[in-house]
């Protein structure tokens, strides 16, 4: 940055939740030259008028790059118009600022530093537009861009205060706006990418190119924990355009990276490369083996989950009991850019460029490796073609740097599909059993549960110390959907047996919610069913008096899930008389959840079966959300379209094995996802709120299997346990009531 | 490697490449045309889609040797000004999510919308249904192709 535009960025860190800004690092010379504006890391105002706004979290679809400028920008009276986005990499001038994306965190996680961040700025506007009017702040007032002196009518741009606005102290509360002042906080504001995404100018990972890059595809070992015995590179190395045949060992799949002229040389290079494996030590894995032994495990004590009145005594004693076990399969990320970086390593420096959600992880990594000091590691986020989980790993990074180090010069490794699919973490499979006792009232009296599961390997494994405390898993709120059951039985159990296999796993969109919420939910409405009742007042029932159940460190507002279920089931006429329709079953089904405490979702699918060919059609989805103050109304629909079409891939299509230590589903052909003609309307209704904003990334997701499971036992008498949930397994599954 | 003459987007570019080069490669990695975007490379997501003299096709099937006396148009030459229809429904629909998609959705619905002006849904599920976004924005695609047709083909 050239002196005469320096800026005088003073100094922000952020701990924790709450923020500290300004700690101003300004000599008295500095601040006389300063012509542009910038009190914190977030924002800078230039004198031409341009209000330039950091954004700190990474962009893969959830929307942030439209929501947290909104809140800034509110609290600045900014006009939108005026904004100019960037994306902050990992310098000293977003230190103690965090950037990693994740755990539908980012709304959350921001609202107040964004706003206190624009509110900063516009008190210091106004100050500054005060001392040269030689009138009282409190005349002045901020709109658009702009202040104004009320009583006078004189006005002033931010671009014109910016020089006299960095002189200013900056205040240590500025106060922030009623929320009925809000200007874009609430409104719907259309996608900020959306012009540059519309004609191709938008810039991901993959079309990130730097001066001298070379390309490099890598052929990678297909077994879980296998690696390269040797390999010839020979018929590689006489493809024109191949310049360097590399072994990689740093990554998750290691293998053989060819780096060539261009991406499609590099591809055809890697194809000819003769690789002897080692299959390694897990070449007898199969994960129906997997599968089976963690049902086997259901009858095994586990950890401390829930422990409500006495459920072992009330189960046998209860009128009725049921009992079933579910299942939830493996499954890929699979976003539609494959993963991908660029790292231009030198010898004191390293830079890269990568679509990640955790580009401190990769900065930290690539210092590791390269022995550099952490400043001397820069990452520049890109936009990201899906994130969903898979890019909080920076497994792709790593690679990308060796391979850099490896051949001295700026490359940019691409992985290709099927790495994609089979070479990096999965969610991994649940097993859940629950049994049931119903009174002879008809009333829900017992509720015990075991789930199965895996522990998240991206985060490593619990040590032997912390498994030796029975509450491990329940200190951990673990597993989500099981630890934070919103109903209300008098007896509740519910336990948790780890079962972990070579699989690396991770988090992936709703993370532990969807198997838990599939078994949780299926459940509830196959309570209801044996009690002789309606699903939906069977929920609400279970929800009364709509207290707050506090569990850990949780509080669960019964009354907001009750308002969701009331909301969804009035739009989507839950007690009307089903439609026929020539040839097929038509059921309705309903699911709720609440995500981390902070968002509540009711979802009403409405599906048909062919009586003959058991094809299943998911018509519409009606979903209703509670998740606090709205920043974009817009942004929810969309995430909520979004996360119910993810649902939907788990419901009907969703599923990876593996086979001898290696997966078997490589690309879009057998792993099947939801496409155009099977997309159902989606109605979203958002329950006005005043409540704290919560992140919506990944709510919609976990209620979609079993709304659509009980939807299609409504339609059919049919109860399937096992996801997918696909026509030969409907065909397969014995009627469990009479139609 | 051979010379082949490109006609992308109303320009002949004059390449040296590989003959069993896709397209796709070609137009992102020699013409630095990155809005054509790589999904699978095997024809089952149609991220690539772009235009072969009007009709959409997958860039990453077809190889530059099959190229000859073919007009090609990607997603930055879709129009002069972004002001395509499609371009402009998307927009109003607010579709686009992550993105990474919507190019290929656009130049298949633009296809779409000038050889039926006025698709039904069916027609809709026929033309994209080969096409994925890991997002779910179909609704809103689905609502984007209707605008675009209303509102005229003409770009």
């Amino acid at each position: 940055m050239k002196s005469t535009r320096r800026t005088f960025l003073r100094n922000s860190a952020i701990v924790g939740t709450g923020l500290i800004f300004a700690i101003d690092l300004r000599s008295h010379a500095e601040a006389e030259a300063s012509v542009e504006f910038s009190p914190n890391a977030f924002i800078q105002i230039q004198t031409d008028n341009t209000v330039r706004i950091w954004v700190t979290r990474s962009e893969m679809g959830q929307g942030v790059r439209t929501t947290l400028p909104m809140m800034l920008a509110d609290e600045l009276d900014a006009d939108w118009s005026q904004i100019r986005l960037e994306q902050a990499p990992t310098i000293p001038r977003f230190k103690g600022i965090r950037l990693r994306t994740s755990g539908s965190g980012s709304t959350e996680g921001t609202y107040n530093v964004m706003r206190k961040a624009g509110a900063t700025a516009r008190t210091m506007l106004i100050a500054a537009a005060a001392e040269k009017w030689g009138v009282e702040p409190a005349a002045c007032r901020a709109q658009s861009g702009m202040v104004t002196h009320t009583s006078s009518g004189r006005s002033l741009s931010y671009g014109a205060l910016a020089e006299t606005a960095a002189r200013q102290s900056i205040p240590e509360n500025p106060p922030l706006k009623d929320p009925k002042d809000f200007r874009y906080i609430g409104k719907p504001m259309k996608r900020t990418d959306g012009p540059a995404i519309m004609t191709g100018r938008a810039l991901y990972g993959l079309d990130t190119r730097i001066s001298g890059m070379l390309q490099a595809v890598m052929k990678r070992c297909p077994y879980i924990g296998g690696r390269v015995l040797s390999f010839d590179a020979r018929k590689t190395m006489a493809i024109s355009g191949v310049r360097h045949v590399v072994p990689i060992k740093s990554g998750l799949a290691t293998g053989v990276a060819v780096v060539a002229d261009n991406t499609w040389t590099a591809m055809k290079g890697a194809e000819a490369l003769d690789i002897t494996w080692d299959s390694g030590p897990n070449h007898n894995f199969n994960s129906d083996i997997f599968l089976q032994e963690m049902e086997r495990a259901v009858g095994e004590p586990g950890f401390f989950v829930r422990g409500d009145g006495d459920a072992e005594k009330a189960l046998p004693r209860a009128a009725r009991q049921i009992d079933a076990i579910y299942e939830f399969p493996f499954q890929a990320h699979a976003p539609l850019e494959t993963m991908n970086c660029i790292a231009d390593v030198r010898a004191n420096f390293c830079e890269i460029w990568a679509p990640t959600q955790t580009p401190t992880t990769a900065q930290e990594e690539a210092a590791k490796m390269l022995g550099l000091p952490l400043d001397s590691v820069k990452v520049n986020v890109t936009l990201l073609g899906g994130g969903f989980g898979r890019r909080l790993f920076v497994d792709y990074a790593v690679e990308a740097v060796e391979l850099s180090h490896a051949i001295h010069k700026p490359v940019q490794l691409v992985w290709t599909r099927s790495d994609d699919m089979r070479c990096g973490f999965f969610q991994p499979p649940g097993i859940v059993r629950i049994s049931g006792g119903i009174d002879d009232q008809n009333k829900p009296l017992v509720w015990k549960q075991t789930s199965v599961g895996c522990d998240l390997s991206m985060f490593g494994f619990p040590d032997e110390k912390a498994l030796a405390d029975p509450r491990h898993y329940f200190n951990d709120g673990s597993p989500w959907g099981a630890f934070d059951n919103p109903y209300n039985f008098p007896h509740l159990k519910a336990e948790f047996v780890r079962r972990n296999s070579p699989v690396p796993t991770g988090p992936w969109r709703a993370v532990e919610y969807p198997a838990q919420v599939f078994a949780r939910e299926s459940f509830i409405d196959e309570m209801a069913y044996s009690a002789h009742q309606d699903p939906l007042d069977f929920r609400l029932e279970l929800l009364q008096p709509g207290d707050v159940l506090a569990i850990g460190d949780q509080k669960i507002d019964r009354a907001r899930l009750i308002g969701v279920l009331e909301l969804a089931a009035e739009k989507a006429k839950w007690r009307d008389v089903r439609p026929q329709i020539s040839g097929r079953d038509w059921g309705r089904g309903i699911a709720c959840n609440v995500y981390d405490q902070d968002c509540f979702i009711a979802e009403v699918a409405e599906v048909s079966v062919g009586k003959t060919g058991h094809d299943i059609r998911v018509h519409r989805i009606v979903c209703a959300v509670d998740c606090g103050r709205v920043i974009n109304p817009l942004g929810i629909e969309g995430q909520t379209e979004s996360g119910i079409t993810w649902g939907l891939t788990a419901a009907l299509h969703g599923r990876i094995d593996f086979k001898n230590g290696a997966a078997i589903q490589g690309s879009f052909t057998d792993y099947g996802v939801i496409r155009m003609h099977e997309a159902p309307v989606i109605e979203t209704y958002i329950m006005p709120s005043e409540h704290a904003p919560g992140g919506f990334g990944e709510t919609a997701v976990p209620a979609v299997p079993p709304a659509v499971a009980n939807a299609v036992f409504a339609a059919t008498g049919k109860r399937v346990r096992r996801l997918p949930l696909t026509s030969e397994k409907l065909q397969a599954t014995t009627l469990a009531r009479p139609l | 490697m051979s010379t082949f003459v490109l006609s992308v987007n109303g320009t002949d570019h004059h390449l040296d490449a590989d003959p069993e080069m896709p397209l796709l490669w070609v137009l992102r990695d020699l013409l630095y045309l990155t809005g054509t975007k790589y999904g699978c490379g095997m024809g089952v997501c149609g991220a690539c889609t772009v235009h072969e003299d009007g009709r959409a096709v997958r860039s990453c099937q077809v190889a530059i040797s099959a190229t000859k006396n073919k007009r090609y148009t990607t997603i930055e030459g879709l129009s002069a000004d972004g002001n395509h229809p499609c371009q402009r429904a998307w927009l109003d629909e607010d579709v686009s999510q992550c993105g990474y998609c919507q190019a290929g959705m656009t130049m298949a619905a633009a296809a779409l919308i000038c050889e039926t002006p006025n698709p039904g849904d069916t027609e809709i599920d026929a033309a994209l249904s080969g096409l994925i976004c890991r997002c779910g924005t179909y609704q809103r695609i689905r609502a984007a192709i209707h605008r675009a047709a209303a509102s005229g083909t003409k770009a």
